[in-house]
């Protein structure tokens, strides 16, 4: 896919597992190592029944799925959420998203982050992608 | 203890981070990114950008640093038991590369006392070796009362 041919309606999809260990390796990468990202007691005592994941490892997901999806990293203008719901070990985050404009070079995106209960784990998700 | 609004404006930083070609691959692989413009030196050398540049969200490593002397600050006193990563915004002017030596500075740009939370953002800044902005990074915290 070439950039100049993405317009408005296009869509894309891609879904990340969080793995067992995730959270580890998010927490070594990141210097994150609050004990609720790594510590399943921890978790459990304070009522998030286990280890969840950091909110920026996925949002780093989201960011992934934009990028393989336009080709260039360097394309990804702008990325916010509002995180809504923790991510648990084992879940499956999905990635919807569809392109609402393009204007001035810039495609904007709407965002839908789901797990595989189909609950949105981030909401407000939104990006823009340069198309030059 | 609500969060006192007198402190909109502070600032925090500057602290400076080297970029590392074996840090972008740590953090892309922690994120699960394969993509070769992180990680494969002959895909990226011939790709537009000649070498491994960082992911665009490699952002939070740099201008993250600044968690600390906001979380940690004694004067805002913040209730670190009950603060969550409530929103998160970025926004990426240029392309990071291994050997940049980025600068971020932050300052609080909000403070919203709601009767059961307060929220907090925080502005970073980060700028390149050049004095390029690369990235402003809005991170946002919930802190319910107790």
């Amino acid at each position: 896919m070439s950039l100049k041919d993405i317009k408005a309606g296009d869509s894309f999809k891609a879904a990340e597992e969080v793995d067992k260990y995730r959270t580890i390796y998010y927490a070594g990468a990141s210097g994150d190592f609050n004990p609720i990202h790594i510590d399943p007691e921890f978790g459990k005592m304070v009522g998030l029944g286990g280890v969840i994941l950091h909110g920026l490892c996925t949002l780093g997901f989201v960011a992934k799925a934009i990028t393989d999806w336009c080709g260039d990293p360097g394309s990804l203008k702008r990325l916010k959420c509002r995180f809504a719901k923790p991510v648990h070990i084992g879940d499956t985050v999905s990635t919807e998203a569809m392109v609402s404009t393009v204007e001035n070079g810039l495609a904007m995106l709407d965002i839908k982050v789901t797990n595989q209960l189909g609950e949105e784990v981030l909401t407000m998700t939104s990006a823009s992608v340069s198309l030059e | 203890m609500a969060v006192d609004r007198k402190f909109i404006g502070k600032e925090y930083g500057p602290m400076t981070y080297e970029v590392c070609k074996e840090k972008i691959k740590e953090y892309a692989r922690a994120i699960k990114n394969e993509d070769p413009h992180y990680l494969d030196e002959e895909f990226a050398t011939r790709s537009k950008y000649g070498g491994i540049i960082a992911p665009p969200t490699f952002a939070v490593i740099y201008s993250g640093q600044l968690a600390m002397p906001f979380f940690m600050d004694p004067e805002l006193n913040l209730d670190f038991a009950m603060l969550v990563h409530g929103e998160q915004e970025f926004e990426f002017y240029d392309i990071v590369r291994p050997g940049d030596v980025i600068t971020t500075q932050g300052k609080i740009a909000n403070i919203e006392n709601k009767e059961k939370v307060d929220v907090i953002s925080l502005d970073a800044y980060s700028r390149n070796q050049e004095g390029k902005l690369v990235c402003k990074a809005v991170y946002t915290f919930v802190i319910r009362k107790s």
